[in-house]
């Protein structure tokens, strides 16, 4: 009976150690070290291109902040007789903040003239473009090729750099008086692309 | 009973003044004594630490960025690297070294980006883990790279953001070759 309890409280000891080990394991690791990089954050540019009408000076995103395409109205000045021509322009100015080479080409689809309040002066307007330096060449100066449906391309507008389309609009010269005083609206849809300004990243 | 007493007693001091004799220098016969330097245990030792504060972006063409104001566009491919030097010293020190990869906070469409790594080489050679003393210390160079695809489309990602957070790196002592035991 004596020797029975000291046995039973050994044993009992003996029990507690190696459960009291086996719950610690994780403590015999051999050793560790470690270190930790902070690569930082990548951030994508904006895709900014800005329009100004000439000569109604207009100004605005090609994009809006909504995401949909802004509308310029270029509201050349003059009227058209028959035979005449009158003069628009748009500046396009590629105002991204990339990092790196951020290179686009600008194109101006082919236009629609569409009729104002019923008139039939559309079918006598046609509609010429061509690129140029600077707004100044948006004048009767020059040759104006005309705007097929391929559209017409920009050259390509470095990372803060601009491009000019001049837009010239006729009235056929066998335009009949009935067109008198009528209006039309010329819609010139404009796209911006990036070109593969990346040095072999296309 | 009183006699008994007393001859225990006598008993008593006898065997004391007996191992107080035995204790004595003074009976000794001949000896000799002699002398051994086991010498002195070094530890060895193992660390990783960056070679430098901040690691290196760097762009398709190779030159160097900064990517705090650096903003990507499609067709972009950047390249992040960080040495790391490695110290291992030990008869029979092994070690692995692992990256715990990236759990960044994505802004970007996961299609239109393509993010490898940390990818790890000691120059241009992956590591071959267990690594090994050297006799000097080893530079590990971590790798990552983000490409924003040039397949992406219309403005989508524009003014995106992609963080990396932190990218761990840990070393660890493994056992290699005979004569170490792990403990179990």
């Amino acid at each position: 009976m004596r020797i029975k309890r000291p046995l039973q409280a050994a044993a009992l000891i003996a029990a507690a150690v190696l459960l009291g080990l086996l719950t610690v394991q994780g403590t015999y690791a051999l050793w560790s070290s470690s270190a930790s990089a902070a690569p930082g954050t990548v951030a994508s540019a904006s895709f900014d291109v800005a329009l100004t009408a000439v000569p109604s000076g207009q100004a605005t995103t090609m994009s809006l902040a909504s995401g949909q395409p802004a509308n310029l109205a270029i509201s050349p000045e003059g009227t058209l007789s028959p035979g005449g021509s009158v003069y628009g322009g748009v500046v396009i100015a590629n105002n991204t903040n990339a990092g790196g080479a951020f290179t686009t080409a600008v194109t101006v689809g082919p236009a629609v003239v569409s009729n104002v309040s019923g008139g039939t002066l559309a079918q006598y307007v046609t509609v010429n473009a061509k690129s140029a330096a600077s707004a100044a060449e948006c004048t009767a100066t020059g040759s104006y090729p005309p705007l097929g449906s391929a559209g017409l391309v920009s050259p390509a507008v470095a990372k803060g750099g601009s491009t000019v389309f001049c837009f010239q609009a006729s009235l056929s010269p066998s335009a009949p008086s009935t067109v008198k005083g009528q209006a039309v609206n010329i819609t010139l849809p404009l796209t911006a692309r990036q070109l593969c300004g990346v040095p072999g990243g296309c | 009973m009183k006699n008994s007493t007393l001859i225990k007693g006598t008993a008593a001091i006898a065997v004391g003044a007996a191992l107080l004799l035995g204790g004595g220098g003074t009976l000794a016969a001949w000896n000799a004594e002699a002398t051994a330097t086991p010498g002195t245990i070094v530890s060895g030792d193992l660390d990783v630490v960056n070679a430098t504060s901040a690691g290196v972006w760097k762009d398709r063409a190779g030159a160097t960025i900064n990517i705090a104001n650096y903003k990507v566009v499609p067709g972009d491919k950047l390249t992040y690297t960080q040495d790391l030097t490695v110290t291992l010293v030990g008869d029979k020190m092994a070690a692995n070294i692992t990256t715990t990869g990236i759990t960044p906070t994505n802004g970007f469409t996961s299609a239109n980006v393509s993010v490898t790594g940390p990818a790890l080489t000691i120059g241009t050679t992956p590591v071959s883990n267990p690594l090994t003393p050297k006799g000097s210390a080893q530079t590990v160079t971590a790798t990552i790279t983000f490409e924003f695809l040039s397949t992406t489309s219309g403005r989508a990602n524009v003014d995106a953001s992609y963080n990396f957070n932190n990218v761990a790196f840990q070393l660890q002592q493994v056992v290699a070759g005979s004569g170490l035991v792990a403990q179990s």
